[in-house]
């Protein structure tokens, strides 16, 4: 059974919280996609199918040759960083 | 309003110069900015590079989500607010060779997800038909800078339907090729395996223009497409005699929209017409049936793939490497923080509903049952292909909605009819929406659909049927209802 | 009595020209945040390009490792956040890695041994980050390096066969060019599983990650087993946790619990469509593998009749190994090669820091050499003045000879002339001779000196032996 708890926790290892109405919210959302889930439950064969992920198989495409190119300047790299230092990106201290 | 072509034989012709053409968009898109919001940046500097391309000296539009070097590029949401690219999106880059004139950066649903154009952090966009209404999304910019006619052109993206939805409501042209025959490269992903690169235009030729620009093999993304030897402009006027089409009974019939408004009853009776006009033009059109099981799974399982790969896909919005950092003591508070304020509430919840779909326990009831379903559909609409050219339907069951009466995409009425399109997106098929006149004062549109890889075909199809229709290049300001 | 059961995760970087999934360069950079592409750093919009090579190396060391390789390139997505991984997820594989089920044969302390390969899977590496007092810096050169993984079965039982697992992997490593495996560079990093038990079932089982050296993978194995010997040996349990070794403290400490493990929410990576792997690459693959360094101890010891000990040593290096079958290509008795190798050439090796290739002694110079000295040419301390020569002046074994006349004399009668001379001059030490008193040795080394070391020894030890007799 999922809970607020649950929803919660959820959120938590995705990195973002928000208000309490916003998890109520979730919650009915779920059921209506749980429900509708389990109409393809329904569907004969169902579970013979292989999962898809590509729209089609994909016969054209290769491997990249081995080869270095062009790099992004340190500059470009620390660009959009709103903390850098040493030419590096700079972060409170993360512990082991 | 004029088209590309029509620009081109201006140009050409010298009775007006790619800047004075940049600056009327420009000035347009000012003009109309406070009223519908079209843009999240309008650019004021006319920059261009030579070419002898179609699209040379042409502006255009381009949606937020799309990298631009040195160009702000927010995909609309807090947690790019400020964010300037250091690198070209491919599309961008061919766009610029040819010669197009770039006008700005066009408003999205936040982070893609989304079809009302409603989301966006900079706010809502209106549809140019009746400002109450919303042009729908994401690419909701995208769609009415065109249908606005500030540019003859823009370049959206198309996930679910979010290019051949907007273009019904805003009375546009909206087309997304095969998967793969547009590079990705540059564009923020929503869902990668559904994510298409597709444009806006005001008729189907210039979508081939536009098309012919844009496809191609990229070496940055390894599901591009190898190059063609052939211009779509060029077989757009092909015969079409005897080609076959079919629309999906379960989709279309009347019989079961009995206590839906009468919009839907006109709408559909519309597409009906446009059915005998197809056979007129020399198309064979028929019925088929397919399971309604199979068809009212197509959203659930559209919603279960495509947010359990968005939560993934913007696992990297952290405010680390780039944009707004968050505050706090340790690393997990900074990265929670930026995280907490970045997104709206919308997307929170589309992302715990994703991550959800992708735990362990979970992932083959619905992850893999959703990529089941989606192969189940993709097959059957192979197996039609062997016999049809393209399937057609209405591209929505309504006009344009008001922006209080939000449409519940889920409810058993609308399950079907407001959300085949994405069947384009599960298989990757070349899909285009153009004009099919109007319900209410409202445009609607008519969706043409093809196989994989006949992106030509499909735009041949969709050509004919545009000019026996007539509905060309309208725009509110020049069309009188 | 505990029996111990030890499962090793080997992470490897492989060496490449370019990333495994953007074209930025491959090198070590002393430089921060320099080898970057826009796909490395996770930027919006950006898409992996697997790299071929890298994939090659892999099915490569898949093979040199006795594993079942995948009918198509498949790569997976491992979802979780942490500062130095920049996209939120990591490129690896789940569904269908590179090799599965194989197993690679290695000696402890003279005894074979089977490990067994549970996996071996092609990934990204992360960012590294340097920790300062209240911040820490973040250098992405290295986000996107690839990196292979090997994970063993619980099929390791003492410390001592981790560290010959971990030596023969590494061996593998390095001869078929997979990587250079430097530890130093943090190249190859290791975790380590140990459980306990009193019979045949697993015990829980504690995890050590990221170990960078053997010796400490040494270290970390026996003092964790200590550990959850006095837990056992108290009465207590083993909680299924990672814990951390400090090679200080010479402890382990626990880190977090199994209790809030992370869920990676794998699924497959749909940016990389699913390639074929045929079956013409893989046969091609193979024949690029080289005979490995288990196999060569084999054959040394087999068919060249070499001490285990030498083998080892010959086989440790690639290059001295491929320098060894040289020789013995050229028609160069093995033992004399061996031991010419291991005594002479290494050593100087090892003093002047080269690399075998890197001295002017072909294999060729060194078949020469043996040969002047067993066809009693030159002698065989001469032969070590030539080599020495022979290196520092960049000349050829037989033009030194000539040059330093240095011939030997193998001529019966002008040797039997110079016995007579010294024994003429030294009746008292042939009575002393009769007597049992070693004064030969003397005999010898007044011939050697009469002719500047160059009288054969044999025969001149004969001739005396012979002169005395007569006497």
């Amino acid at each position: 059974m999922v809970t607020k708890e649950k929803l919660k926790d959820y959120a938590a290892k995705l990195m973002f919280d928000m208000d309490d109405a916003g998890y109520d919210r979730t919650l009915e959302e779920f059921e209506t996609v749980e429900k509708h889930m389990a109409l393809i439950n329904e569907i004969e064969g169902i579970d013979c199918v292989e999962p898809m992920t590509f729209p089609y198989v994909i016969y054209h495409a290769t491997l990249r040759e081995d080869e270095a190119k062009e790099c992004l300047t340190n500059e470009e790299v620390l660009a959009n960083s709103k903390d850098v230092k040493a030419n590096q990106v700079k972060v409170p201290k993360v512990v082991g | 309003m004029k088209t590309i072509m029509d620009l081109r034989n201006d140009l050409d012709s010298s009775k007006i110069t790619s800047e004075e053409l940049f600056n009327e968009s420009v000035s347009k898109a000012h003009k109309y900015q406070d009223e519908y919001n079209s843009f999240v940046t309008i650019l004021n500097e006319y920059e261009k590079q030579d070419s002898n391309s179609l699209l040379n000296g042409i502006p255009y539009a381009l949606k937020d989500n799309f990298s631009t070097k040195g160009i702000l590029s927010t995909s609309s949401s807090n947690i790019l607010k400020d964010y300037v690219p250091v690198y070209d999106a491919t599309v961008y880059k061919k766009l610029k060779e040819a010669g197009a004139v770039l006008v700005g950066k066009t408003v999205l649903d936040e982070l893609a997800m989304g079809g009302t154009g409603t989301t966006a952090h900079t706010g809502i966009v209106k549809n140019p038909w009746d400002a109450t209404r919303q042009i729908g999304g994401s690419s909701a910019g995208s769609a009415s800078s065109v249908a606005l006619g500030i540019v003859p052109f823009s370049i959206g993206s198309d996930t679910g339907d979010s290019i051949r939805k907007p273009a019904a409501f805003g009375g546009v042209v909206g087309f997304k090729p095969t998967y793969g025959r547009i590079s990705r490269y540059g564009l923020f992903a929503f869902a990668s395996s559904l994510d298409h690169v597709g444009c806006f235009t005001r008729c189907v030729e210039d979508a081939a223009i536009v098309t012919d620009i844009l496809k191609g093999k990229d070496e940055r993304d390894m599901t591009s497409l190898p190059d063609e030897n052939i211009k779509y402009k060029d077989i757009l006027n092909n015969d079409i005699k005897g080609k076959k089409l079919f629309y999906i009974k379960e989709i279309t019939n009347l019989e079961m929209y009995k206590d839906a408004g009468e919009e839907t009853l006109e709408v559909l009776t519309k597409f009906k017409e446009t059915i005998e006009k197809c056979r007129e033009l020399g198309f064979i059109v028929e019925e088929v049936s397919l399971d309604e099981k199979l068809l009212k799974a197509i959203y659930p399982s559209y919603m279960t793939i495509s947010c359990a790969e968005a939560t993934s896909n913007n696992s990297n919005l952290t405010g680390i490497p780039f944009g707004p950092r968050g505050e706090g003591n340790n690393i997990n508070d900074i990265m929670f923080d930026a995280r907490t304020k970045g997104f709206s509430e919308l997307i929170k919840r589309r992302f715990i509903l994703g991550s959800y779909i992708l735990q362990k326990e979970n992932q083959e009831r619905l992850f893999k049952n959703a990529q089941r379903l989606r192969r189940l559909i993709v097959d059957k609409m192979n197996e039609l292909y062997e016999s049809y050219d393209a399937m057609i339907l209405p591209a929505s069951g309504g006009i344009a909605p008001l922006f209080e009466d939000s449409i519940d995409r889920m409810s058993d009425r609308y399950l079907i009819l407001e959300n085949h399109m994405a069947i384009a997106n599960f298989g990757g098929f070349p899909s285009i929406t153009i004009p099919n006149g109007f319900v209410n004062n409202m445009p609607i549109g008519l969706n043409i659909t093809g196989p994989q890889f006949k992106d030509g075909e499909t735009l041949n199809i969709a050509y004919k049927i545009e000019e026996k229709l007539g509905f060309k290049g309208l725009i509110k300001e020049e069309y009188d209802v | 009595m505990y029996k111990v059961t030890i499962g090793l995760e080997v992470h490897c970087e492989v060496k490449t020209n370019s990333k495994n999934f953007s074209s930025s360069r491959n090198t070590y950079s002393e430089y921060p945040n320099e080898n970057i592409d826009t796909v490395d750093i996770g930027l919006p919009g950006i898409l992996p390009v697997a790299n071929k090579e890298a994939f090659r190396k892999s099915l490569m060391m898949a093979l040199a490792l006795n594993c079942k390789t995948p009918d198509v390139v498949m790569f997976d997505r491992k979802n979780y956040y942490y500062p130095d991984l920049p996209k939120g997820y990591q490129i690896t594989q789940m569904e269908k890695p590179v090799g599965v089920d194989g197993y690679v044969m290695i000696n402890v302390n003279g005894e074979d041994k089977k490990i067994g390969i549970h996996d071996i899977h092609l990934e990204e590496d992360t960012a590294s980050m340097e920790h300062f007092s209240d911040y820490s810096l973040i250098d992405y050169n290295r986000a996107g390096v690839p990196l292979l993984e090997t994970v063993t079965t619980p099929s390791i039982h003492s410390a001592d066969e981790a560290i010959a697992f971990l030596e023969t992997l590494k061996g593998i490593f390095l001869y078929t060019g997979v990587s250079e495996a430097r530890t130093d560079r943090g190249q190859m990093r290791v975790d380590v599983n140990i459980s306990l038990s009193k019979d045949d079932t697993l015990g829980t089982r504690t995890e050590m990650k990221n170990i960078n050296s053997f010796n400490n993978v040494r270290l970390a194995i026996e003092t964790e087993i200590k550990r959850q010997i006095e837990v056992l040996e108290r009465g207590g349990e083993i909680v299924q946790e990672t814990r951390r070794f400090d090679e200080e403290k010479m402890q382990t400490f626990s880190m977090r619990s199994k209790v809030d493990a992370v869920d990676y929410k794998y699924y497959i990576e749909p940016n990389i469509p699913p390639i074929k792997i045929e079956d013409s690459w893989i046969e091609e693959i193979k024949k690029d593998i080289p005979m490995l360094q288990y196999d060569r101890v084999q054959k040394y010891m087999n068919e060249y009749e070499l001490s285990r000990y030498d083998s080892e040593i010959i086989v440790k290096d690639k290059l001295v190994s491929d320098y060894f079958e040289k020789t013995i290509s050229l028609g160069c008795n093995p033992k004399s090669s061996a031991n010419w190798i291991t005594s002479v050439i290494l050593g100087h090796l090892n003093k002047n820091d080269l690399k075998i290739t890197e001295i002017y002694l072909t294999p060729k110079m060194l078949v020469e050499l043996i040969d002047m000295v067993d066809s009693g040419k030159i002698s065989s301390k001469q032969s070590k003045q030539v080599f020495a020569k022979c290196l520092e002046e960049n000349k050829e074994p037989s033009k030194v000879v000539k040059e330093l006349g240095m011939t030997q004399i193998t001529d019966d009668k002008t040797i039997r002339d110079i016995v007579v001379k010294v024994l003429d001059e030294h009746p008292d030490l042939i009575e002393d001779h009769r007597k049992g008193k070693n004064t030969f040795d003397f005999f010898v080394g007044q011939v050697m000196k009469a002719t500047r070391g160059q009288a054969n020894p044999g025969l001149t030890a004969n001739i005396i032996r012979e002169e005395i007799e007569k006497r």
